[in-house]
């Protein structure tokens, strides 16, 4: 479904991806790995258009994606969780949602979509009325995961779901993604140092090093590989 | 007392229209980061379109005129940003070409009108222009109390389009954080484009406000840039409510400090609120470190 070729991306002449290739199938659920500064968030954005690609190809369905508006490219279904959260910190949390579902596909499937991120996430049910910036880590995201899932996304893109969070609060937040895919049969990349909590939820995982792919592999492979997960995941399993 | 109140009730009237010019400007910079300069103009030029459709035979009425002047000026404020403004948005070495560009178009704006219409004075003067009414002791001028009714209008209607309205959230959140707005699917170029158009429109509707009691010059805009540019550092930089405050208040200092001296040092009063006011609260009366409009 996402098929990028030889993508090289960088920040004021400083390159931080080098010749990556990468794929996501149809439904298919997919780990990135990698330390801090390899490129993970670079990658991610250079698929939703808030990072200009320098040279290389991205295929969303057959369809090129370096042509396009970023806001054209959410349009398509590919829905990005940014590093950090970025909820709207000002506005209550049912304006955070309905924002979510703001792109023309999502728009008319508001309320229903709603039902849906209550149920992954009940604890924001009693929130609604509270400005985003008033709810705690944990819960602000809730709140950027669920904004995600109300875009209906085709590939939802997470960066880092539990960066930041007490160990009891990232949980909540592998089990409501869980919960979700249960439901839905969206394609995902998620972005994750956890990699044991990222591994069960996915088929697949890229390890990223210095802006190029070091490792391609199965979750299996990985997790049953001692000597793969000892050199590329360190002591994290 | 009632002498206090005399100057009281004109001081919230005439800052409704302050407010209600403010609030463009603010609107404009809270979204898009952009110090309009030519903001004052915008409201020159609609001043003289009020002026034009009510003495050039068509004998329009400067309040009925307020939807026609809102339309134009949005589309006029939408054509300017799509022309020019979009180009100067965003990165921080574009600070020094915003300020170059909007303080050029408001040259230009001053010097078309001279050339067209010269530096006579104009003035506007329905046949109410001299009415009003006591209530007790005190005397409400009619052409203040509408133009003071209509910014509060034009208020209400704002909020209602900020908060209740797709776009409207959609602009808010791009002020927001661009970024994550980005990721909702939303046109940032669009948003900004909206929000300048509407933003010229708010300060045009208030001018078409003031030409009923305020003669128009193609420098008429001086009068006004100062009290606008301090209603929304006072309220708050970007914030349009803030913005509004702080016209209400500029009205009420200026007006009720000729109870002490007179009207010719107004301003000192007001300023000297100005750096009291941010001595006390540096981000304004309703600034925050992370700001939404
Ligand atoms: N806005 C930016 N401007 C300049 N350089 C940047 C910017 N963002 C990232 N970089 C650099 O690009 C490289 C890749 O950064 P990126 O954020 O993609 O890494 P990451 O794998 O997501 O790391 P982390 O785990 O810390 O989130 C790093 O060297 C980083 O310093
Ligand atoms: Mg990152």
């Amino acid at each position: 479904m996402l098929e990028i070729a030889d993508i090289c991306a960088g920040y004021g002449g400083v390159p931080a991806l080098r010749s990556i290739d990468f794929a996501v199938g149809q439904q298919e659920h997919v780990a990135i790995l990698g330390p801090n500064g390899a490129g993970k968030t670079t990658l991610l954005k250079t698929i939703s258009g808030t990072v200009e690609a320098d040279s290389g190809s991205i295929l969303f369905d057959g369809q090129d994606l370096l042509s396009q508006a970023p806001h054209r490219r959410v349009e398509t279904g590919i829905v990005h969780v940014p590093q950090g959260r970025m909820i709207f910190a000002s506005m209550t949390v049912s304006d955070n949602l309905r924002l979510g579902s703001h792109r023309r596909g999502a728009r008319d499937r508001h309320d229903e979509r709603r039902e849906l991120v209550l149920e992954i996430f009940p604890a924001l049910a009693d929130m609604l009325g509270r400005d985003g910036g008033a709810l705690s880590g944990g819960q602000q995201q809730m709140l950027a995961v669920a904004r995600g899932v109300m875009a209906c996304p085709r590939l939802l893109m997470l960066d880092e779901p539990s960066m930041g969070l007490a160990p009891r609060a990232a949980d909540d937040i592998f089990e409501g993604i869980a919960r979700l895919l249960k439901s839905e049969t969206t394609a995902m990349i998620v972005v994750e140092q956890r990699a044991h909590e990222a591994l069960e939820i996915c088929d697949r995982a890229y390890v990223l090093e210095s802006g190029e792919v070091a490792l391609e592999a199965t979750n299996r492979e990985l997790l049953n590989d001692e000597r793969l997960a000892a050199a590329y995941l360190g002591s994290e399993l | 007392m009632v002498e206090f109140l005399q100057f009281l009730v004109p001081g919230i009237l005439i800052g409704g229209v302050y407010a209600l010019l403010a609030s463009g400007l603010g609107l404009i910079f809270g979204v898009m980061r952009v110090v309009n300069f030519a903001q004052a103009d915008f409201m020159m030029l609609a001043m003289y379109l009020s002026w034009a459709l009510f003495a050039g035979g068509v004998g329009l009425d400067p309040f009925l005129a307020v939807p026609a002047v809102f339309v134009l000026f949005l589309v006029l404020g939408m054509a300017v940003h799509w022309l020019f403004i979009r180009f100067v948005i965003g990165k921080r070495e574009n600070h020094d070409a915003q300020v170059i560009l909007t303080i050029g178009l408001g040259l230009i704006f001053q010097n078309l009108i001279l050339i067209r219409y010269s530096s006579e004075p104009r003035v506007v003067a329905p046949s109410y222009a001299n009415a009003g009414d006591f209530i007790g002791d005190i005397f409400i001028s009619r052409v203040r109390l509408y133009a003071f009714l209509l910014s509060v209008l034009v208020a209400a209607l704002l909020f209602l389009f900020l908060n209740r309205s797709r776009t409207g959230r959609a602009i808010r959140a791009a002020s927001e954080n661009w970024e994550a707005a980005t990721y909702m699917g939303i046109d940032i170029d669009r948003t900004n484009r909206i929000a300048f158009g509407v933003g010229v429109a708010l300060t045009a509707v208030g001018g078409s406000a003031l030409v009923t009691f305020q003669s128009i010059t193609p420098f008429v805009g001086f009068r006004f840039v100062v009290v606008m540019f301090a209603a929304v550092v006072l309220g708050g930089l970007g914030s349009v409510s803030g913005a509004f405050v702080g016209g209400v208040l500029i009205g009420i200092i200026q007006s009720v400090s000729q109870v002490w001296t007179s009207a010719a040092v107004k301003n000192v009063w007001v300023f000297a609120l100005f750096l009291l006011i941010l001595y006390v609260r540096p981000n304004g009366l309703f600034g925050k470190v992370q700001r939404a409009i």
